[in-house]
């Protein structure tokens, strides 16, 4: 077993007589392996809390997250190493800026790697690989993170967590910022660690397009509260989807659209656009 | 005179490699203009440049008729409001409320019409149960409404948004938009720097960079009939307008292609 959740609720403290409630009684599993979840949700339904409590970033103020064998509850416990969790797994923020702050992205890079002990040399060695896998090249290792664009601090800030190479990986947001074809190089990047190692990989995004195409599970977040655990087929043949602020991919909003236009007998659960083209070429042929 | 006038405008950080280069681009008032290109063409640099955050290496940037230089840049200031990716780049104050003051503040705005900005800018924003909160404890979305209405409590002439949604959801950003389009009908300049196609079709006029030069530029009916522009500049399509270009077949899909370019446009 990877992640359990069980029952766990986080309250962020407002002032000593109130509190605000982030998540409330989550119950989740996740595998070790070949899992591909996208964790979706509008903005402050907890999705970001939740993912902290992945890795024991936070502590659950009720409940109890299990994280490869440790059992973290509202209580450190000395006997567990929290430092060897975040090897177990690594979360790339949604911010950037949040996880950068060496003076060049090489040492960023190589922070993990030597926190884990990995011999500089050889930490050196993993940063030069692992900038080229985000898609920039090796000119941007002397370079100051600080001065990079908004894309560009995000793809170092991934190559961050990818250099020390953790069994899971969550990813808030991976893909803001990115412009489209940094977007599709990165799912093809998540992909490949995916095929080539099986690691479960955990997304949270808006892009549901990108949910529907690569996710091979949804969980849904609205209020702190999980409604939704399913395959992203089932979950947007649901009609409520709006009522909890989510939309549908695009694929399916044109394909309706073009349905209910022209009366057409249209098969509009379409994950692309050669299918989606294949499916309206047989609507009208009919 | 044009509400924005850049003329023969380069920039580099270092002196050797130019960011942007010989940019020449005039906005007249009440214009929507949306700004794309790849990740590191120069659309965020060259917002910088309008505000004064960046000097250019050559040529000049002016609003309103003015030069922007050192000594101007705090007049010029006065008549542009930038909102950023990153709204934690932008918070300075304890609650929200005095998030949202904080922009006024430097304006001399009097405290009576300060009280009355909040509320009303709090509210437009779906913010006004927040003003209380701490920054710190909101979400990345929320925290970027609330930097928005800071920057729109400051009623400038010209906002600049550089991929101020790229962190909301879709609700949150279609509301944003629906507020942008009335800034736009009140007269206000308004410029959107964007990867998002959809985005970006709200706008009139579509400015597309690529390697920190202006790579195209003009009415969005015009350009999205030209697919090769945006192909050689790494952006998309509006998915419609691609089902649309791939259905060749005049005679059988000629309705559907037509309602697809309408529906793209209809927004």
């Amino acid at each position: 077993m990877g992640i359990h959740f069980r029952e766990v609720s986080f309250h962020y403290p407002q002032n000593q007589l109130t509190f605000y409630q982030a998540i409330a009684d989550i119950t989740l599993q996740i595998a070790k392996q070949d899992e591909f979840i996208c964790l979706i949700g509008r903005t402050g339904s907890g999705k970001s809390t939740l993912a902290q409590h992945m890795n024991a970033l936070l502590l659950p103020t009720e409940g109890s997250v299990e994280i490869f064998g440790s059992l973290i509850t509202n209580k450190r416990d000395k006997k567990i190493n929290y430092n060897l969790l975040r090897k177990h797994v690594g979360l790339v923020f949604q911010f950037p800026e949040y996880q950068l702050f060496e003076e060049t992205v090489e040492k960023d890079i190589m922070f993990g790697p030597l926190n884990f002990h990995v011999p500089p040399e050889q930490a050196k060695q993993i940063a030069s690989e692992t900038i080229k896998l985000v898609g920039l090249d090796e000119t941007y290792l002397k370079r100051n993170p600080f001065n990079l664009s908004g894309g560009e601090k995000k793809r170092v800030s991934i190559a961050g967590i990818l250099a020390f190479d953790p069994d899971i990986l969550v990813l808030d947001e991976p893909t803001s910022g990115l412009d489209p074809q940094g977007k599709i190089q990165m799912m093809e990047l998540f992909k490949a660690i995916q095929a080539k190692t099986g690691k479960s990989i955990i997304i949270i995004t808006h892009d549901m397009d990108l949910v529907y195409e690569h996710a091979s599970r949804v969980i849904v977040l609205h209020d702190g509260s999980l409604i939704y655990d399913e395959s992203p087929e089932v979950l947007f043949r649901r009609g409520d989807l709006e009522q909890f602020h989510l939309q549908y991919p695009n694929t399916i909003k044109v394909l309706s659209a073009l349905r209910d236009r022209f009366g057409l007998d249209l098969d509009i659960y379409q994950k692309n656009l050669p299918d989606a083209l294949l499916a309206i070429k047989k609507a009208v042929a009919r | 005179m044009s509400h924005i006038d850049i003329r023969d405008m380069s920039f580099t950080y270092t002196g050797k490699r130019m960011i942007l280069k010989d940019i020449n681009l005039q906005i007249e008032q009440g214009e929507w203009v949306a700004i794309l290109g790849h990740n590191g063409s120069g659309k965020s640099t060259l917002a910088k440049t309008l505000v004064g955050l960046l000097e250019p290496a050559q040529g000049t940037v002016a609003i309103a008729g003015t030069i922007i230089t050192p000594e101007t840049t705090p007049a010029i200031r006065k008549q542009i409001g930038i909102v950023f990716q990153n709204p934690d780049n932008q918070f300075v104050g304890v609650t929200v409320r005095d998030d949202i003051a904080f922009g006024m503040e430097n304006l001399c705005v009097s405290r009576e019409e300060m009280l009355e900005r909040i509320a009303f800018f709090a509210k437009k924003v779906g913010m006004e149960k927040y003003l209380d909160k701490e920054p710190a404890s909101l979400s990345g979305g929320q925290k970027q409404r609330v930097a928005i209405a800071g920057i729109l409590a400051m009623q400038t002439g010209i906002m600049i948004f550089d991929e101020a949604t790229s962190m909301l959801d879709p609700y949150a950003r279609e509301d944003l938009m629906k507020y942008i389009r009335q800034l736009h009908q009140e007269g206000l300049t308004i410029i959107m720097i964007t990867h998002e196609i959809e985005e970006a079709l709200l706008a009139d006029r579509l400015v597309i960079m690529k390697e920190g030069k202006i790579f195209a530029d003009g009415r969005k009916e015009e350009l999205l009939k030209q697919p090769e522009v945006f192909a050689q500049s790494a952006l998309v399509m509006p998915l419609a307008l691609q089902m649309a270009m791939q259905l060749d077949d005049e005679a059988t899909f000629g309705e559907v292609k037509a309602f697809l370019w309408e529906s793209t446009f209809a927004k």
